[in-house]
């Protein structure tokens, strides 16, 4: 995957974040896009009560892709996948199998915008931020919100040239 | 009407089972592909089998693959529901017996629109 790809794929990133939500999420309230939120604060301040969840892709490329939400869209989240009432309160393990299953979605699908054959791993949720390899860096980052609280969807991969290192390792002759 | 929804989400199979429960069929749930095989080896015969893709245990490709190896299920349409997009899984899921194919996300019409392309129900949702 390179760069290139990744530039031209935003738009696609965006527009299949909100068909997830629209069709599995919240058919009235959309994603907005938003100002970066301080997910990560400083050692010792108080940090954001979220919930992560993530998908591994490998293959050609290697990837990870990672939805984030504050408790209170966790929460939302559940509610609307499961067809809970507002009253109702999903557990954690609904929060983390709804998060889950975003993360999913949202994985599958931009695995399809990676050329070549993939695979795609089961998801990984946390009640933290999850964090991918240190060798995978942001491709990109998207920054939501959703009923005032926020959402990011992060695409993190290897660089190009590292990939197509692996991919074509050299010969010594 | 039965519908049997395949899938590790008790999230999304709850959203499956909101779409078909509107047209007045009765469900039952797996969490993968063995606990789904499970309840067929048991004697449950649904109409439709709603499949994910990638599960833990046993993953919808091979169920499905485990379902046509045995001609008593042969009745049973297979409706593969999953992000798996790519045309090769698309070719070799319905190459290996499943009847249509429908990615996620979706919207409860592209699902009604399967149904009623595979003859298992008329008009969709009655109003």
């Amino acid at each position: 995957m390179s760069s290139l790809l990744f530039e031209s794929s935003r738009d696609d990133l965006e527009m299949l974040v909100g068909e997830v939500w629209s069709s599995h999420v919240d058919d009235r309230d959309g994603l907005e896009p938003a100002a970066p939120h301080p997910w990560s604060a400083e050692p010792g301040a108080a940090t954001t009560p979220c919930w992560s969840g993530a998908v591994s892709v490998t293959g050609l490329w290697q990837a990870l892709i990672a939805v984030d939400l504050a408790e209170p869209s966790a929460q939302a989240l559940a509610r609307g996948m499961l067809g809970l009432d507002e009253g109702e309160e999903p557990n954690r393990t609904d929060l983390g199998d709804a998060v889950g299953e975003l993360a999913n979605i949202v994985g599958g699908n931009v695995k399809s915008l990676m050329p070549g054959h993939h695979d795609l791993s089961l998801p990984v949720v946390a009640n933290t931020l999850l964090e991918g390899a240190t060798e995978l860096l942001p491709q990109i980052v998207l920054d939501l919100a959703w009923r005032g609280e926020p959402v990011r969807v992060r695409v993190l991969a290897l660089p190009p040239s590292s990939s197509h290192h692996d991919q074509f390792p050299e010969v010594s002759e | 009407m039965h519908a049997l929804i395949i899938d590790d989400s008790r999230a999304m199979r709850s959203i499956l089972r909101r779409i078909v429960t509107q047209l007045g069929w009765e469900t039952s749930e797996a969490a993968n592909g063995r606990e789904a095989l499970d309840l067929l080896e048991h004697g449950l015969v649904p109409d439709l089998c709603l499949i994910d893709w990638n599960m833990p245990v046993m993953n919808g490709y091979d169920f499905v693959v485990e379902v046509r190896s045995d001609g008593q299920w042969r009745d049973v349409t297979l409706m593969m529901v999953t992000t798996e997009s790519e045309h090769n899984r698309i070719v070799r899921a319905l190459a290996a017996g499943a009847h249509e194919y429908v990615v996620k996300p979706f919207t409860p019409d592209a699902i009604l629109d399967k149904l009623v392309l595979l003859g298992l129900t008329a008009t969709g949702v009655p109003a």
